[in-house]
């Protein structure tokens, strides 16, 4: 395994353990985000700024996921 | 107002899982937004028409925005032109946000339903129908039709309003923002409508605007991400976006998406437009057999019996998950037995799938060291005229060196864009780098040089450079330099710089029109083993190609100017020992400066040194030498690694 994709797989599986930890957050803290959502007006950032840092972290995890598991795109080779 | 989010149980979450993933999946391998199936799901399940479609935007928006980033650092985004149709689109959002809520307002749940489920069947219809005839027409073609401009972008190209005049760089032309205008205003309204605004964006940036389909697929992220984000507050604003949904779904379509893009490169391309066509037909049907339910729940119609009722649903429900179960079968069938194939190919041939046929190893031929070994040269070339220069100098290099050729491309990985073909795209972008590269091909062959030729995927272009040299045994990568200098490339660094950070390899940087023809080689100094192993580099290149050689050593001030004269001497001393007669130019200054000052008062075609290969923090508060003279200098730059 070469040194660049040694480093893939560590930023991989940091990212999915910080997206496993939002997720239990997201979980836990269930009613109070849905009750704020709820009353919308300026508490409209409760939404995005959750689903900003979601989609960056679990993006950066599953990016490269597929590929820790030899899962690749095909090559052309001619 | 009344706003009810849907109790979650653990049953329903690993179901939005499942949906999530596998709308993913097939959304990843037909290149849409998936919007299309996630958010009839969503109101399978209970959750109403606005709440589905808001909930579906918030999870959409960041998805766009970091796949916008990534489509901007292969140049394939016209920003200028994604903000402008963004800003109309925003409009459009508005004014579809509203339009919703009026009709929720006046009609309740069961008219919101019926105006978001019409609107599906309507548009489905429409472009379902597009995609199986455009599937129908690529499957009889032997070559599928090349792009051209429409006579109706001509005309609309020719149009000149005063004052509403704007420069466009992917069309160079000049359009009025009066065509711009109603374009992004109906996809925001489709986006506000259905959550996909793709379905009308992309097609009039092609038709209508001229804008090639590569640049409008990437463009389209830009507005996606401008109106989603409008959109989301709007509806966050009101209260209706269940954020645990969207992120559920996220979850597993975030999985899904990359897979299904990976299987793509595996199938023939009218192979996605079936499954597209035919998933949009009985996501259709899906939504068609609800509508009779709607329709007497607002009284329009004759009541239905409770029974039919939910026969309707359950109809509506099992469609829908066939439609993903067909398509989810067979992204994974054409993914295993693609990969199967390619596997048992890529063996026949020597090689692990992905890199380049393995050396062919020859005790006696073999150079013992790899210091400025040039056996095997890796020319990493794009679709630009970057690498032009870069490609003529491999060759030459090859050619005298009696050394292999290995050209490689990297193109990114398809991922989610936009409906309508962001994998026709991917095919289109891909024939032509394979285009490019069987023409660097026949170049080499033309003076006698092999030459392997492959085209990878990756996320990254420099890291799957830097592995692919490292994997094939690389002694030397080749590469061009890109002039721009916007803000997006000092923050994310050129690709030529990553790779000599990270690679093993030495790396030669060829700026466009360099040549080098042995009129000098340039070797800074300083005192260093990287430097060392540059001189040692420089002795064998010398030995391939004879050419006067400069050592520069530089002090920063004069008070080490002693020590910048004992560096060069000593460096001097082991090639007078090896018999070469070398001229020593020591300066003080700064020493990127003092090095290219060099290179051109002695008009050398040639800077050799060494890289102490700084990478991250390290390299960001000292920067690197060599960097600075790979952006200054006028002619090649060769990087010695150790």
């Amino acid at each position: 395994m070469s040194v660049e994709h040694r480093r893939a797989v560590k930023r991989t599986l940091i990212y999915g353990t910080i997206s496993i930890i939002l997720y239990a957050l997201l979980y836990h803290f269930e009613m109070d985000i849905l009750e704020l959502s709820q009353e919308g007006k300026w508490n409209f950032y409760i939404p995005m700024l959750i689903a900003f840092s979601f989609s960056i972290v679990h993006g950066n995890f599953t990016g490269q996921f597929w590929d820790m598991f030899g899962v690749k795109a095909k090559t052309t080779k001619k | 107002m009344d706003i009810s989010f849907i109790d979650l149980t653990a049953g329903s979450v690993i179901l939005l899982f499942l949906i999530g993933f596998v709308g993913g999946l097939v959304s990843g391998f037909i290149g849409s937004g998936g919007a299309f199936v996630l958010t009839p799901a969503m109101m399978n399940m209970g959750v109403t028409a606005i709440m589905a479609v808001a909930s579906n935007m918030a999870h959409k928006f960041p998805k766009a925005f970091v796949g916008a980033m990534k489509r901007h650092k292969f140049g394939q985004v016209d920003v200028k032109l994604g903000i402008v149709l963004g800003i109309s689109a925003e409009a459009g959002v508005l004014y579809g946000a509203g339009v919703q809520e009026t009709i929720r307002e006046l009609f309740g749940k069961a008219g919101s339903n019926l105006y978001v489920s019409s609107v599906f069947v309507v548009v489905l219809a429409i472009v379902g129908a597009y995609v199986l005839r455009d599937a129908y027409k690529m499957f009889y073609s032997k070559n599928p039709e090349e792009e051209k401009k429409t006579k109706l972008a001509e005309w609309v190209q020719s149009v000149h309003i005063p004052g509403t005049m704007m420069y466009f760089k992917s069309i160079d032309a000049k359009i009025s923002v009066l065509f711009t205008i109603p374009i992004g205003f109906a996809t925001g309204m489709l986006a506000a409508t259905i959550a996909v605004g793709g379905f009308i964006g992309v097609p009039a940036m092609m038709y209508v605007l001229g804008v090639p389909g590569l640049i409008a697929s990437a463009t389209e992220l830009v507005i996606a991400f401008i109106m989603g984000m409008g959109g989301t507050i709007k509806f966050a604003w009101a209260g209706y976006v269940d954020i645990r949904l969207a992120m559920i779904i996220l979850a597993g379509s975030l999985f899904g998406v990359q897979l299904g893009a990976i299987g793509t490169t595996y199938v023939k391309p009218y192979m996605v437009k079936i499954v597209m066509g035919v998933i949009m037909m009985i996501a259709l049907m899906s939504r068609a057999v609800v509508i009779p339910v709607y329709l007497s729940e607002l009284g329009e119609i004759d009541p239905l019996a409770p029974g039919t009722i939910t026969i309707l649903k359950n109809l509506s429900f099992g469609l829908l998950l066939f439609a993903l179960t067909t398509g989810a079968v067979i992204v994974f069938k054409a993914l295993i037995k693609g990969m199967r194939e390619h596997r048992a190919k890529m063996a026949a041939e020597n090689a692990v799938p992905g890199t380049f046929s393995a050396p062919e190893v020859d005790v006696v031929e073999h150079q013992l060291s790899p210091t400025g070994r040039l056996e095997r040269i890796m020319l990493v070339t794009d679709n630009s005229e970057h690498s032009e220069s870069a490609t003529a100098e491999a060759i030459n290099i090859a050619a005298r060196c009696k050394a292999d050729l290995f050209a490689f491309s990297v193109l990114p990985t398809p991922t989610l864009g936009s409906p309508l073909g962001q994998n026709t795209m991917h095919d289109v972008e891909k024939k032509a780098v394979v285009d490019r590269l069987l023409k660097v091909r026949k170049q080499a062959e033309a003076v006698g040089v092999s030459c392997e030729i492959l085209l990878g995927h990756g996320e990254e272009p420099f890291a799957e450079i830097v592995d692919q040299a490292e994997d094939s045994s690389m002694d030397i990568i080749v590469m061009g330099r890109s002039d721009t200098n916007d803000l997006v490339r000092s923050m994310v660094g050129s690709t030529a710089e990553k790779v000599i950070g990270h690679t093993h390899s030495d790396v030669l940087v060829v700026p466009q029109g360099g040549k080098i023809e042995g009129k000098g080689i340039i070797l800074p100094v300083d005192g260093s083993r990287y430097s060392d192993a540059a001189a040692v580099t420089v002795q064998n290149l010398v030995k391939q190609c004879s050419a006067p050689v400069t050592i520069v050593s530089v002090a920063v001030d004069e008070r080490l100017k002693e020590d910048a004269i004992v560096h060069a001497e000593k460096v001097h001393q082991f090639m007078k020992g090896n018999g070469l007669d070398v001229k020593v130019d020591v300066r003080v200054g700064t020493p990127s400066e003092a090095i290219v000052a060099s290179a051109r008062e002695n008009g050398a075609d040639l800077i050799v040194l060494g890289s102490h290969g700084r990478t991250g923090l390290d390299r960001l508060l000292i920067g690197s030498v060599s960097e600075r003279v790979i952006g200054n200098a006028d002619c090649p730059v060769m990087v010695v690694k150790l």
